[in-house]
């Protein structure tokens, strides 16, 4: 009876009409074909004439040029009330530190009018060096997705209600608890314990066996500190300690303290590892061992060693190996050290004992306090188990995301939903919030004020460096208004060092003032504590390992060095800095032998258009289809697949960039609707069969599905097919010989010459010896750099550069390069002004090549692919600011044009776009603006000058380019420009050290040196003309103002 | 600590002596001074927020001050000299001063005068002539009334033309009808037409007869039209003189000229930044705080600096953002709408201009780029002419030819302004770096040619000192 009335579309429907009739059915009428309508005979009488079309086009013209005309009105808005120590244009910078559960670094952040645009190392006082993800970690300050304030049910709400609401049920009855990661600031502890709530700890990427095996062996509850500046044979199982392993902001700058040829003498680094990690890349000697046999390396070395236990079965090569890996460490005594990746108890007691044997533990291992990592899987276990059972009646989870991240996720996150009390302080309404009923969202770690305590007295301070953008509050402060404590965070965080830590002075303002200064308060103590082995459970551990049993397949979980554990799943930058190793981009996929491919039929081969082969990856009855990249390196009958990937599986709002974008900038939709989020999830796979999460599973199935999957590259090459110019390389035995040859005349690092028809050597006859040093041959008028004025340059140590790409984010933060999306990644349109091109080892060469009677071609051809376990090279590339610079000769409007302080300047607002310049490079680093990535709705959804917020980390001092222009590295010209300000306003010389760009200033190693080649003192100048440095192509005689230098491996020189 | 305590001793024997010096030297400080002296000297130093009237300025009027003085007159002088200082000696009428004053106008800033010239400006205070306006102090500033209220450009003469263009086409057109209906009505009576045709058909014959002068006349409109065309593509991008109207009337001229206020008090990050800076609000409730009225606008001007930053002017407090007063700093709490200026010098994204390198650096006047602001009333963009004019009245001024804000107006200046190579021990190594090596290269020759070192030859014309 409610609605009986009947609407119509029209008069046809309701006569029902035949002609309706033929059309309902039909979701578009019948088309018209071309061919009709062009010669329907009507048109002849209604035709636009040439004419009017002009007249047309004429009037649009003038009409959009008179419009253009007008001045906009730019409004400009000073302080109301300005702060004092705001200078607009002007930046100011502030120590914090930066802790996400994982990674802790003391940072400088750099502010501009307010907005923090950067992050670097605060080399002054600091813990660590800046990975690629602390660098980048600024963008998520400005993500739209966070939370703008709390909710309750989803619903947007009040902090007064949520916190009645909270309050309530926390003077309530039963069992409450608050879930975190490991929380290292004291005054979050001591709320935690006035709030009264039950405390577990886990983390996302679990080392509970590292601690568990120290407080079996040591008697100490600590997480090991390594000291690799003292170590001179490094042993790694697995510990990928230069890319993600615990605490590895530190250990880049500590391996490379000893990894300088000069000093004549460098360590040597034997990695056992599964898939190619960046540690393995920069080992001396790399092999390549399955999951399951990683156990017998360490119980072989320990036979070695200190015959102690038995050796299991292992590969004659990897027996081998741990020979003369035992012979070094043996060689090395107490300058020794082993260290192993997995997170299984047994494998951590043997290591335990090489160290011990070598008496490594209190020379290059230290067990302190190191207070990171305390979590415990087991104990989160046991709260899943709990909530189901119903005996916990308030949860609290602050600091961490375990629906995402906890291998036990999805009954974590089924008991979660049943439960009543539930409160999440996520920034993000993430996995986790999403199902908790309270959402108390807390502070950027940029917007907040903490304290932390990673190791002895020392503490290290968070302050903020920008007003919360939104109405949140830091989880501990919340806890505190919970039980009834209406202190604010930041004087109750003072008060906790006025009573505990220090004495009453401390407690001054000025003092006070001083510590927030410097980052910290306190004194850092010196190792002390002398710890002594037991080996209790050592025998039992062998046998354990010794009998560790792999199937066909098995697999190894890790970590990216750009996503992590996955708390970066929505930066843009991060998703788009390739893997140091695969160079893919925006995917996590499994890597997997080149021999396994081949025998699997798979794509061998990925480029722009070829994509990956799909496989169904099987674990424990779950299945996951995800792409295949053949990994030179990876370990034959195993598969490596990434973590971190897989973000908003159920559409969780955690940031655009998390999710897959299509060809026209929309997001892919999946059944239900929900974005496709970029990778896959596989913490489930991690191996729960023991007391500690391990990330290597023993038997797994794959299978072929046929289905492929584009995956972008960004270097589809493996090898530089024996162009030796570019990377030059010896072992250290050869290097040591020549230490004190003049430059240029090394064996292993000649001058390029070229013969020349007159008599050079002065022997009466021209003929092989008369040649002359490329740079003796000039095409052009010389530009004046040389000893006038400035000249700007700089070196990089391919012997200590990791490839870690800290510098890779810095350049394209500090730059405001522009993120272009996986689609454009894909068809080679990525802008990076700075790549670190991976060169992996081919065992085919030309003279192997003529030996065998191969034609030349395919000599190359067969030089293309890599050795199953190569040796690998990091090259940062980047403008070589060649005083002879190819490109500035085809610019046809002198857009690119050279400066006499030594750079290759590119002009903008007077490039046309011809594109000659990227042609006529020999070094392939121009990037061409394809699109308006500021504005086009392609970029929309993860470029972050298009989102209203994020557009905020732009950095003012460089240009956002538009399309149409061609860019590249500028040598951050900005920083030079602003370095000869503040010496011309000093009335000095530009000081050493005083300019920097922004990768060097980011390198963890040190690899990268910036400075005026002019200045007689700068360190620069001295290391460009150390006899290992050399102009990459220097045969082409373009004369670069960048330097690299030779990469000397510890081998044994006939491995070189 | 020695040193100080020995520095500090010392001082302070310096005070005793030269009090007791002052004393002796000025034993009636209210007789006998220099009326004419004190008046220079009032100018130079209390003109800027002082009358000699009861009118209050920055600070009270001082008319009456020799009757109202109720402490000793060695203690007026350690007044003028050290405010602070003589609040501490605990004088009742100095703390009766401290406390009426002090809380609306700020303390004084102490005066670099010697009890001599505190004589002799008392003598004046006491005394002004009587036909000495106060901003009449020798200068020849603008004042306020002769500067127009509105700065709008004059658009009639365009309309008034294109009246004209159409009243023309009316009156051709009525003629046409008037032409056509009587010929129509001629034919209907069989008369024969008009001899005239349709004004088309006429000036086309008419052009014919007088084809060599019309096409002589034609083609000089053809060369001037490509002229102004010419000149008027040239202009395309060229700013000169924009002149936006401001949500403020502020009027520099006043500030500048009339109350001696330098540039940069206001703009004073052009010293410490790139940019030169439009002073937040709080710059303006340094004076602002006891100036509420304009001389031109009354009070209606400066409210709007007052809702700006919330300030009461009745109560002379600042308010919090629950609209209480009393508080003597802008309160973070109030949430006044900012004060949208329009900017006036828009260089394009790509360009990066330092005012420091140029102001500090370099040691320009803003003279030299911005024009005779003081003669302004709302901040423009200068034209190159106008500055070209001050040249004697700002030596040193370079003068340039090239529209102001274009490239060519940039580097041009690069090219003719020399660097001081004594000013700055950078500019010295950088010099001897290039005279030391110029290894026969021709262009560096030219460098040594003249004894110039322009910005130009140090690399002033490189595309990426200024884009990046």
């Amino acid at each position: 009876m409610a609605n009986t009335k009947r609407y119509w579309s029209g008069l046809d429907e309701l006569r029902e009409t035949e002609a309706f009739k033929t059309i309902q059915g039909k979701e578009f009428p019948e088309a018209q074909s071309v061919d009709e309508f062009l010669t329907d005979e009507r048109l002849e009488s209604t035709h636009t004439g040439r004419r009017d079309f002009l007249k047309f086009m004429g009037f649009g013209l003038t009409a959009a040029t008179l419009a253009a005309c007008e001045t906009p009105v730019i409004k400009s808005i000073p302080y109301t009330n300005k702060p004092e120590e705001v200078t607009p244009g002007v930046a100011n910078h502030y120590a914090s530190t930066y802790y996400d559960g994982h990674d802790f670094v003391n940072v400088l952040v750099k502010t501009r009018e307010g907005r923090p645009i950067f992050v670097k190392s605060n080399t002054e006082t600091g813990y660590g060096r800046v990975n690629a993800r602390v660098n980048a970690s600024v963008l998520s300050l400005y993500d739209e997705a966070r939370l703008d304030g709390p909710r309750i049910g989803g619903e947007p709400s009040d902090w007064a209600k949520v916190d009645s609401v909270v309050s309530n049920v926390m003077q309530g009855e039963g069992r409450k608890v608050l879930l975190t990661n490991t929380v290292l600031s004291p005054s979050a502890l001591r709320s935690i314990k006035q709030s009264g709530l039950e405390h577990i700890q886990y983390d996302a990427i679990d080392y509970g066996a590292f601690r568990a095996s120290a407080e079996a062996d040591f008697g100490v509850n600590s997480f090991p500190s390594y000291r690799l500046e003292e170590a001179e044979t490094v042993v790694t199982i697995g510990a990928d300690f230069l890319g993600s392993f615990a605490d590895n902001v530190i250990y880049g700058e500590r391996w490379a303290a000893m990894r300088k040829p000069e000093a004549g003498k460098m360590s040597r680094v034997h990695a056992f590892e599964t898939n190619m990690s960046l540690t393995g890349s920069n080992a001396d000697y790399r092999t390549m061992v399955k999951p399951s046999e990683q156990g017998r390396v360490a119980t072989a070395l320990l036979a070695q060693i200190s015959g102690q236990g038995s050796a299991g079965q292992l590969s004659d090569e990897a027996t081998k190996a741990v020979v003369a890996a035992a012979k070094d460490l043996k060689r090395a005594g107490s300058k020794g050290l082993v260290m192993a990746g997995s997170n299984d108890l047994a494998m951590q007691q043997v290591v335990n004992a090489i160290n011990a044997a070598l008496g490594a533990v209190g020379s290059t291992v230290f067990y302190d306090t190191m207070t990171l990592f305390q979590g415990s899987s087991a104990s989160l276990k046991q709260l899943t188990t709990d909530m189901k059972a119903g005996a916990v009646e308030v949860l609290v989870i602050a600091d961490c995301n375990p629906v995402y991240d906890a291998p036990n996720a999805s009954a974590f996150a089924e008991a979660l939903e049943a439960m009543k009390h539930t409160v999440c302080t996520s920034m993000f309404a993430d996995e986790t919030a999403a199902i908790c009923k309270v959402n108390a969202p807390t502070h950027h770690w940029l917007e907040s004020w903490n304290d932390l305590q990673i190791e002895g007295d020392r503490i290290d301070l968070v302050q903020p460096t920008i007003s919360p953008l939104h109405s949140t509050r830091m989880w501990a402060e919340s806890l505190l208004r919970w039980s009834g404590k209406n202190q604010d965070w930041y004087t109750y965080l003072r008060s906790t060092h006025a009573s505990d830590y220090t004495s009453d002075a401390m407690y001054t303002n000025a003092d006070w003032n001083k510590a927030v200064h410097n980052g910290f308060i306190g004194v850092e103590v010196e190792p002390s504590q002398q710890v002594s082995f037991t080996g209790v459970g050592t025998a039992q551990a062998v046998s354990e390992l010794n009998g560790r049993k792999g199937g066909a397949v098995e697999m190894a979980l890790y970590q990216k060095t750009t996503m992590g554990a996955g708390q970066h799943a929505a930066n843009p930058m991060l998703q788009e800095t390739p893997d140091p190793l695969t160079k893919v981009t925006w995917d996590n996929y499994v890597t997997m032998a080149h021999s396994d491919v081949d025998a699997m039929g798979l794509n061998g081969f990925i480029g722009q258009e070829k994509p990956a082969s799909l496989v169904k990856v099987t674990v424990g009855g779950s299945s996951m289809e995800l792409p295949v990249f053949p990994m030179p390196g990876q370990t034959p009958g195993t598969i490596g697949i990434a973590l971190g990937y897989g973000r908003g599986a159920n559409g969780e709002n955690i940031g655009k960039a998390a999710f897959q974008t299509g060809e026209n900038g929309s997001f892919e939709t999946n059944t239900d609707g929900n974005p496709v989020p970029v990778g896959q999830n596989v913490f489930p796979w991690a191996n729960e069969s023991g007391t500690f999460t391990d990330y290597a599973q023993y038997d797994v199935t794959i299978e072929a599905t046929g289905g492929t999957y584009p995956l972008a590259c960004t270097q589809i090459q493996n090898t530089f097919m024996g162009r030796e110019s570019i990377v030059k390389e010896t072992d250290f035995t050869s290097y040591f010989a020549e230490r004190g040859a003049e430059k240029g005349k090394a064996s292993w690092n000649e001058l390029i010459t070229l013969a020349v028809h007159e008599d050079v050597s002065g022997d009466g006859t021209i003929d092989a010896q008369d040649a002359k040093p490329t740079s003796a041959f000039d095409l052009w008028h010389e530009h004046p750099v040389e000893e006038v004025g400035h000249r700007w340059g700089m070196t990089i140590d391919l012997t200590t550069c990791t490839g870690c790409s800290a510098c890779v984010t810095a350049c394209h933060i500090e730059n405001n390069v522009p993120v272009v999306g996986k689609d454009e990644v894909r068809r080679h349109r990525d802008m990076h002004w700075m790549r670190i091109d991976r060169f992996f080892a081919s065992d085919y060469s030309l003279e192997r090549g003529e030996e065998e009677g191969t034609s030349v071609i395919a000599s190359y051809r067969k030089m293309e692919d890599p050795s199953a376990n190569p040796q690998t090279v990091h090259m940062p590339m980047m403008c070589q600011h060649c005083n002879h610079a190819p490109c500035e000769t085809v610019c046809p409007v002198a857009a690119t044009t050279h400066s006499n302080e030594g750079l290759n300047q590119m002009t903008y607002n007077r490039c046309i776009g011809t594109r000659y310049c990227a042609n006529n490079c020999p070094y392939k680093v121009r990037r061409f603006n394809w699109f308006n990535y500021p504005g086009y709705k392609k970029f929309a959804n993860f470029n972050p000058a298009q989102d209203s917020l994020m557009r905020m980390v732009l950095n003012p001092d460089v240009t956002v380019r538009s399309r149409g222009v061609m860019e590249k590295c500028s040598m951050c010209v900005q920083r030079i420009q602003s370095g000869k300000l503040d010496a011309k306003k000093a009335g000095t010389p530009v000081p050493d050290g005083s300019v920097v760009t922004a990768c060097a200033e980011a390198c963890p190693t040190h690899a990268i040196s910036f400075g005026d080649l002019n200045d007689k003192s700068a360190g620069v100048r001295a290391i460009s003309e150390n006899n290992r440095a050399y102009h990459a192509l220097e045969e082409i005689g373009v004369k670069p103002n960048i330097f690299y230098m030779t990469k000397v491996r510890n081998v044994e020189p006939n491995k070189a | 600590m020695v040193a100080y305590t020995g520095f500090r001793a010392f001082r302070n024997i310096l005070t005793a002596c030269l009090l007791m010096m002052a004393t002796q030297a000025v034993a009636d400080i209210w007789e006998e001074g220099d009326i004419e002296a004190g008046q220079a000297l009032f100018n130079a130093n209390c003109a800027s927020c002082h009358k000699v009237t009861n009118e209050v300025l920055a600070a009270p009027g001082l008319a009456g001050i020799a009757d109202r003085w109720g402490a000793t007159d060695e203690l007026l002088i350690e007044w003028i000299q050290n405010p602070q200082g003589a609040a501490e000696s605990g004088d009742k009428y100095i703390k009766s001063l401290v406390d009426r004053y002090v809380p609306t106008y700020g303390w004084m800033t102490a005066q670099a005068v010697s009890p001599d010239d505190i004589k002799n400006i008392m003598a004046y205070v006491q005394n002004p002539p009587d036909a000495a306006p106060v901003a009449d102090s020798g200068s020849d500033c603008v004042t306020v009334d002769e500067l127009p209220i509105v700065d709008s450009s004059d658009s009639s003469g365009i309309w008034f033309l294109m009246l004209l263009v159409l009243f023309l086409i009316i009156a051709m057109a009525a003629a046409g009808v008037n032409r056509s209906l009587t010929n129509a009505s001629l034919e209907k009576d069989g008369d024969s037409l008009l001899e005239e045709g349709p004004y088309s058909t006429r000036i086309r014959n008419w052009t014919w007869d007088n084809r060599v002068a019309v096409s002589l006349i034609g083609m000089f409109f053809l060369a001037y039209g490509a002229v102004l065309g010419y000149q008027g593509l040239m202009r395309v991008g060229v700013v000169e003189g924009y002149k936006p109207n401001q949500p403020v009337k502020f009027i520099h001229s006043v500030h500048v000229c009339e109350n001696e206020v330098d540039c940069k008090y206001c703009h004073h990050s052009a010293y410490e930044s790139k940019h030169a800076g439009i002073p937040s609000t709080n710059v303006c409730m340094n004076c602002h705080k006891a100036v509420k009225k304009g001389r031109r606008y009354g009070e209606t001007e400066i409210a709007k600096i007052y809702d700006a930053i919330g300030f009461d002017p009745a109560s002379g407090t600042y308010v919090d953002g629950g609209g209480k007063n009393g508080y003597t700093s802008p309160q973070d709490s109030y949430d006044g709408e900012p004060i949208r200026w329009n900017k006036v010098h828009n260089l394009p994204d790509h360009v990066f201009f330092s005012h420091q390198q140029h102001v500090v650096v370099g040691g320009l006047q803003c003279q030299n780029c911005h024009g005779d602001v003081e003669t302004y009333t709302v901040g423009r963009v200068a034209k190159v002419e106008d500055i070209n004019q001050l040249v004697d009245k700002y030596p040193g001024l370079i003068e340039l030819s090239k529209p102001t804000l274009t490239m060519g107006w940039c580097i041009e200046c690069h090219n003719k302004a020399e660097i001081d190579l004594a000013s700055s021990g950078y500019y010295e190594d950088i010099h001897h770096r290039l005279k030391d090596n110029l290894r026969g290269n021709e262009e560096l020759r030219k460098y040594m040619e003249d004894d110039k070192i322009t910005v130009k030859e140090l690399g002033g014309w490189e595309c990426a000192k200024c884009h990046y």
